[in-house]
């Protein structure tokens, strides 16, 4: 069992990475607005 | 253009082709007989739905007609040129220069409804070269602009979204914006941290909890234990501040609040979670208590974004009067009026006001006569007639000829701006409701501490105070009111949702508690009970006169002219019936275009036509001599046999109102106009009756007509109030509060500060902007049926509140009881607080509320 106290600790970094990349998107606006992009999927890009 | 498109188009047509009706290729409404064009593929309404069907067309932009589905209602362009927004000042203002020249702007759009808009909206960069980003807020109707200066003026974005259907504003609410979202973003984050906490000390519970019954070494469950402390302590006391802030409110200001056990729940958890680790024995409530504060910061989002929707009320003054004036120099009073912003005419300016426009300004008439529709402002159902010396208002529009008016208040101080005022006032001032959670909250967290105290002497005289401790602490975090908390955002969420697919749409869940116990109902007439336009109800006398006074008839824009007019048209092509279905708006339209249309209709021509303001018209058509109008005008130019003054009398005792027809000096009939009633407006006043409101009618129009429509719904003459001005209104409305709830349901803007000062508020379909604004909840179907809908709907919420509020204190009261007798186990905490909360969920999806009556 001694693998968990090398892995466990790692397994909480990643997941604190995740926890931040979060919070960057957060910050960023991406999540300002969630009523909207539903709406755009529906819309086929025809052009461009 | 797209062959599908085409198709669409045509099927679109051949559906409504098919009975008497034809239906316009643009909006669906019915298209007048006049400008039914024969072996055409497509009809238009009128001359806008032609140049918007045509501008999109042209782009291939037809997808528009496939997306908006259901949703296509009347589209509004109001052909401003928006040549303020060019102006320096505004630029200085509201936009911004980036570092690469662009310009940055946010615009407020009317009208932003369905997936369509927000396709066509953004697809403006397209259209327009310069315009280099556009995107659509949907929620809050904001566009945010991005621009090259050089390439694009703004007022030509503004025009093209006008045209496209979306009345422009410039976006006033930016630093209310920039706060919220401030908010939001750290929210948002905490749920995401709670939600990444949570998770993991649920992982390493599991691996202690397969320990208990598998065997573990006392390193590896304390190296366990050591890490949720670890993860759990920085993360859930960040995660969990909103709460802390909340009790530390609730304390301070002595009021209680379900915050305040939740803080207590959780501070005493993370507390001896950490100290039984340190300790090296009992328990930890880590795994718990991770849950607990994301399901519960969860349920706090779903809250806040229910009271989104509500759109800022400062646009309102800027959507009610018009930007751009006629202006005539005060130094050269005999040249012609030149267009001058809004802004700049001054107290004492002269002003031109053309028929049909709306009136900019307060002020006194010195030229000209004409009558003045005041509907919007007062709510009066006939139009007023003006002369010189008197006073006009803004917001109010001209029918007839041209004034000529000085100002006497513009802006903020007109009647127009000062109620908008109110209604921020009323809105701002409105107290809230004591929530039934939180009063349950309040009793409950009295409760809590009592039994802790209990627990905690009782087992330390009885065992020790080790244990006294150790079982109050467990009773504290078992009973933290997770699904108390819960219980209201789920019920109320569900059912806004459910409610919102009916075509109620409900601006926060406190309007539902508000709703939920019966008091007195207020009711608008025009518009509200009736379709808000006058219509042809019957014609006494020689039918064969009507065509006749049609012909007359078609040149004016008066109100009663073109009830005429459209009754004649309908009958001309024998639709029957098909205009019914929801009059397009409140506010009668006057384009050129529609009228000359119309002119058509009848084979028939007038000559000579005289219009003699606030009395009729005189002309000659198909060599007779006409007049139509008023009775007593007509009367002193005509002989009136004794058959034709009865109709006259009864028409004005039903709450009718009466025009005399007269063919070469007799009068030969009676038209009779109305306001007609909703066909659906008996029977929900009964059922309102029934449910226990008590319902009254509040009223700007003549008090006889008023009285007229009660006594149709059986309501006494004492509980019809007419005549009643928007200021009248509002001190009726705070009357009635002192005795109990208020509820107001009106549509026009004479409405909106009362709608604003009730319990609830309640805009009606075809409601103008500001009343919508103003309001706590908007019916977007016509008719009153849907009120029945609502109030028994919000009754239906706050039974489900109730019921979920049970729910979660049996789990409470069994956990508690557990802790105190010392039976809890984290692992019977664990299960048992998720399985409350999903309980809770279940019995919320169970509500009766909104549901299709079966």
């Amino acid at each position: 069992m001694a693998a968990l106290y090398f892995i466990l600790p790692l397994a909480l970094l990643v997941a604190g990475g995740a926890v931040a990349a979060f919070a960057w998107s957060v910050k960023n606006g991406q999540l300002d607005d969630l009523d909207t992009p539903p709406r755009r999927m529906l819309v086929d890009d025809e052009r461009s | 253009m797209s062959s599908t498109a085409t198709m669409n188009l045509t099927t679109r047509d051949a559906t409504a082709a098919a009975p008497a009706a034809v239906s316009c290729g643009h909006c669906g409404l019915a298209v007048p007989a006049g400008r039914v064009v024969d072996g055409a593929a497509v009809h238009y309404c009128c001359a806008g739905c032609e140049v918007v069907h045509a501008a999109l067309t042209e782009h291939g932009l037809d997808g528009y007609y496939r997306l908006a589905g259901d949703e296509v209602t009347p589209a509004r362009t109001t052909g401003k040129s928006y040549v303020e927004l060019d102006d320096a000042a505004f630029h200085a203002l509201h936009v911004r220069t980036r570092a690469d020249g662009l310009a940055e702007t946010a615009l407020y759009l009317e009208e932003v409804r369905c997936t369509a808009c927000v396709w066509l909206v953004e697809r403006t960069p397209t259209l327009l070269p310069g315009v280099v980003e556009l995107r659509l807020d949907f929620g809050r109707a904001r566009a945010d602009v991005v621009f090259d200066p050089a390439q694009a003026k703004l007022s030509a974005i503004a025009g093209l979204l006008d045209r496209l259907g979306h009345p422009v504003h410039p976006y006033r609410g930016l630093d209310r914006d920039a706060a919220r979202r401030r908010e939001d973003r750290a929210l948002m984050l905490k749920i995401g941290v709670a939600g990444a906490a949570a998770g993991n000390i649920m992982l390493l519970a599991i691996a202690l909890y397969a320990g208990i019954f598998g065997g573990m070494g006392t390193r590896d469950e304390t190296f366990f234990r050591w890490t949720s402390m670890l993860v759990a302590l920085p993360a859930l006391s960040f995660a969990a501040t909103p709460f802390f802030r909340g009790a530390l409110g609730a304390l301070r200001s002595g009021r209680l609040h379900l915050d305040l056990p939740i803080a207590l729940g959780i501070v005493a958890g993370l507390g001896w979670g950490a100290a039984n680790t340190v300790r090296g024995v009992g328990e930890i409530y880590f795994d718990s208590l991770g849950m607990l504060v994301f399901l519960l910061l969860v349920g706090r989002w779903v809250q806040s974004r229910q009271h989104r929707r509500a759109v800022a009320s400062a646009e309102l003054l800027y959507a009610l009067t018009p930007r751009v004036t006629r202006r005539f120099d005060r130094d050269q009073p005999d040249a012609a009026a030149i267009e001058v912003p809004l802004e700049a005419v001054a107290v004492g300016d002269r002003v031109e006001i053309r028929a049909g426009d709306t009136v900019p300004v307060d002020g006194i008439v010195i030229r000209g006569r004409s009558a003045v529709d005041a509907g919007l402002l007062t709510g009066e159902s006939r139009p007023v007639d003006v002369e010189p010396g008197q006073r006009v208002h803004a917001g109010t529009v001209n029918l007839a000829g041209v004034l000529e008016v000085e100002a006497i208040a513009t802006g903020e101080a007109t009647r127009v701006g000062q109620l908008v005022a109110r209604i921020e006032d009323e809105t701002r001032r409105r107290a809230p409701i004591q929530r039934f959670v939180d009063k349950v909250a309040g009793r409950f967290v009295g409760v809590i501490l009592a039994i802790a105290v209990i627990t905690l002497v009782a087992w330390s005289v009885v065992a020790s105070v080790g244990v006294g401790l150790e079982r109050s602490m467990a009773l504290l975090i078992v009973t933290c009111p997770c699904a108390l908390a819960l219980a209201t955002p789920l019920a109320v969420t569900i059912a806004l949702g459910r409610a919102a697919r009916r075509g109620l749409l409900i601006k926060g869940g406190d309007a539902l508690e508000r709703l939920a116990h019966p008091g007195r109902l207020f009711l608008d007439k025009t518009g509200t009970l009736t379709e808000g336009a006058i219509r042809l109800v019957g014609w006494d006398g020689d039918a064969a006169a009507r065509p006749l006074a049609a012909a007359l008839e078609a040149g004016s824009a008066h109100p009663l002219a073109r009830a005429l007019c459209d009754a004649e048209a309908a009958a001309a092509t024998t639709t029957t019936a098909a205009t019914d279905e929801a009059p397009p708006t409140v506010r009668p339209e006057r384009s050129p275009e529609r009228s000359e249309g119309r002119s058509r209709t009848g084979a028939l021509l007038a000559e000579d036509v005289a219009e003699e303001l606030g009395h009729g018209l005189r002309g000659r058509v198909d060599g007779h001599a006409v007049a139509v109008g008023s009775p007593r005008w007509v009367s002193a130019h005509a002989t009136v046999p004794a058959a034709m003054t009865a109709a006259i009398d009864a028409a004005a005792a039903a709450g009718e109102t009466p025009v005399a027809v007269a063919v070469d000096g007799a009068v030969v009939a009676i038209a009779r106009f109305a306001d007609r009633l909703r066909p659906d407006a008996a029977a929900s006043i009964v059922r309102l009756r029934a449910a226990g409101w008590d319902v009254q009618l509040l009223s700007g129009d003549d008090p006889r007509i008023v009285t007229g429509v009660g006594a149709a719904l059986g309501l006494a003459p004492a509980a019809c109030h007419g005549g009643v001005t928007p200021e009248g209104k509002l001190a009726a409305i705070r009357a009635a509060r002192e005795h109990g709830p208020v509820v107001m349901v009106g549509d026009g803007v004479n409405d909106a500060a009362a709608l604003a000062a009730a319990t609830c508020g309640v805009a009606v379909h075809g409601s103008a902007e500001a009343s919508v604004d103003a309001a706590d909840v908007f019916v977007r179907r016509p008719g009153l049926a849907p009120l029945v809908e609502l109030f028994a709907g919000a009754g239906a919420t706050l039974a489900v509140i109730r019921r979920n509020l049970k729910v979660s204190l049996a789990y409470n009261l069994t956990g508690g009881t557990l802790a105190v007798i010392g039976l809890i186990h984290p692992l019977i905490a664990a299960v048992m607080m998720p399985l409350s909360s999903l309980s809770v969920l279940f019995s919320s999806s169970r509500t009766r509320g909104f549901r299709e009556e079966s």
